[in-house]
């Protein structure tokens, strides 16, 4: 049995349970919005997981899942408790029904595509950096700083600098101009992230399991993901075929990270180097395979529905799950 | 230079400091989380080759990465200034910021840092204790029988899970080997092998007494009472520290 957590109407959960419909793979969607008529409860006893997952009339025993794709959205921003005072009892049956859910996913030996802890290294994207540097991709130069003086040498230096978060919020890549130049005093308030702009082709590479879908995306926008908004017009995707080396570079990147599936960000310079930037690690893969027709989303299910991996839980970053 | 990096209200980082400097580690800096917000000025790159970092406290002094040799890091958390400042619909976006930052600098750091931060921990893991129960268990430490329910308040997930008026003692392993208390052979294994497995150089350890009188796991934390481990956990401190690499 197969466990898909959040809103079954968002795009790529829904691809995803078509996919297991359409190959006859059992599972159960929970509907986070549904969450007031569901019930959790686990046990760690001598290192083995127990519990049971009620959803409306069923009950689960959580060791009949091989299989789990949570992607679910902030639990206090769901529209149920948008009327709710902060000390309803509604609301913080919530956050603790989500809080055991998401500890059993833990340590769960199901296939869980994909854990919390591995995820976290993506919400530090210089870290990230160190990380992805380690095997063997170039990264930009990046200068995070609260010195104004240092960011206007770092633009002279590189001609065109980005700034964006330096976390995953309001992560939203934008050009360094003169306009933002005039008001760099504010960062003496908070450090913030400048990176050397990458001439190039943008790559998007998704990697579930062991299956890599490459895309390449050609726009005139900063940040493709909003190039109609940046630039006028919408991005063009096409599927590319990578060569074998950075094709297993960008599985073993994945794997060191802990990710059953990534969307591994690169950019190809026009001298043919690589560039990462970042591995997104619940990656909104349905823009790409709309686009493109790439079977990303069966892959997902063919991952998840192959079963719990044979390793140990791996909740560490570095760890590889097999 | 090595650092030791901790906030003004934890005792074991000032024991620690303390204690390394009375043992000849220099030069050897305290840098208080709070002199780290508003007033200081920062400097922390990256590029193909390496990782840079440079601070100018507000007292001015001038913490560069080519002069660091290690830290003792106890940070839990950024210092809280920054985000305080922040409008109010910006508050979490610039606490998620700092935080992000932190976990970038502080991985950058060079030479022997106890503990490196990782991505669920500024000063090494912070497991939730189910995920703690999941692991002793199989690093061979006895342990209770964790359970937790969708009415549990995830708040109280975080405490010691021994009973009340149990005898419990709390051990440090650092370097593969265990401080603060005498316990058999088994435990000693067991404690060394979790560490390793969690990838923490330094964890604490609390045990209780069972009733059936064995030592039974209760919690772990990256960041531990040190003066439990008393000046034997010091000096392998000052040696890891000043001899680099692995203790």
């Amino acid at each position: 049995m197969i466990l898909v957590c959040g809103i079954p109407s968002e795009t790529p959960l829904r691809m995803v349970t078509s996919r297991l419909e359409e190959t006859g793979t059992p599972f159960v969607v929970f509907n986070q919005r549904e969450f007031a008529n569901c019930e959790i409860w686990l046990e760690v006893n001598h290192g083995e997981i127990g519990g049971e997952l009620r959803i409306g009339e069923r009950t689960y025993p959580l060791q009949e899942f091989v299989g789990v794709y949570p992607r679910m959205m902030d639990d206090r921003c769901l529209p149920e408790l948008s009327d709710e005072p902060p000390d309803s009892s509604l609301r913080s049956y919530c956050r603790s029904f989500h809080d055991a859910l998401t500890r059993w996913m833990e340590i769960a030996p199901a296939r869980v595509i994909n854990r919390c802890a591995p995820m976290a290294s993506n919400s530090s994207k210089p870290y990230q950096s160190q990380l992805i540097r380690e095997h063997g991709f170039l990264i930009p130069e990046i200068l995070i700083t609260t010195d104004p003086e240092l960011v206007r040498a770092f633009r002279a230096k590189h001609g065109r600098v980005i700034y964006k978060s330096i976390s995953a919020v309001r992560s939203i890549v934008q050009e360094l101009n003169d306009e933002d130049e005039e008001r760099l005093e504010r960062i003496r308030w908070c450090p913030t992230q400048f990176q050397e702009y990458v001439e190039g082709t943008n790559v998007r590479v998704h990697t579930v399991g062991d299956e890599v879908f490459a895309t390449a995306v050609r726009s005139e926008a900063t940040d493709y993901r909003y190039s109609t908004r940046q630039s006028g017009e919408p991005a063009e995707l096409r599927e590319v075929v990578l060569s074998d080396e950075l094709t297993a570079q960008c599985l073993r990147l994945s794997q060191s990270l802990g990710l059953e599936f990534a969307g591994i960000d690169l950019k190809v310079t026009p001298d043919d180097e690589v560039y990462c930037f970042e591995v997104n690690p619940c990656p909104g893969f349905s823009y790409y395979e709309a686009n493109t027709g790439q079977p990303i989303s069966a892959a997902v299910a063919r991952r998840l529905a192959a079963g719990p991996a044979h390793a140990t839980v791996c909740s560490d970053a570095a760890q590889v799950c097999v | 230079m090595w650092l030791v990096l901790c906030s003004s209200s934890d005792p074991s980082g000032l024991w620690v400091y303390e204690g390394l400097r009375q043992l000849g580690v220099a030069p050897l800096e305290l840098v208080l989380a709070e002199w780290l917000g508003y007033g200081s000025r920062w400097e922390h790159r990256l590029d193909g080759s390496g990782t840079h970092l440079k601070i100018v406290l507000p007292d001015g002094r001038v913490l560069c990465s080519s002069r660091i040799r290690g830290a003792i890091n106890r940070l839990l958390a950024p210092s809280p200034g920054i985000a305080q400042r922040a409008a109010a619909s910006d508050k979490e976006y610039a606490q998620a910021e700092l935080q992000a930052f932190y976990l970038s600098w502080l991985n950058g750091l060079p030479g022997v840092v106890i503990n490196r931060p990782t991505s669920v921990g500024l000063c090494g893991p912070w497991y939730h204790p189910s995920e703690w129960v999941y692991r002793a268990s199989r690093a061979g430490l006895p342990a209770p029988v964790y359970r937790q329910n969708g009415h549990d308040a995830a708040e109280l997930g975080y405490r010691s899970l021994a009973p009340e008026g149990a005898g419990t003692i709390k051990l440090i392993t650092f370097g593969g080997e265990v401080f603060g208390g005498r316990v058999p052979d088994r435990i000693v294994g067991a404690c060394v092998k979790l560490a390793h497995e969690a990838k923490t150089e330094m964890l604490g350890i609390e045990l209780y007494a069972a009733e059936n009188g064995e030592w039974t796991f209760a919690n772990a934390t990256p960041c531990p009472d040190l003066s439990a481990g008393g000046a034997p956990l010091l000096k392998r401190m000052a040696q890891s520290l000043t001899e680099g690499g692995q203790p």
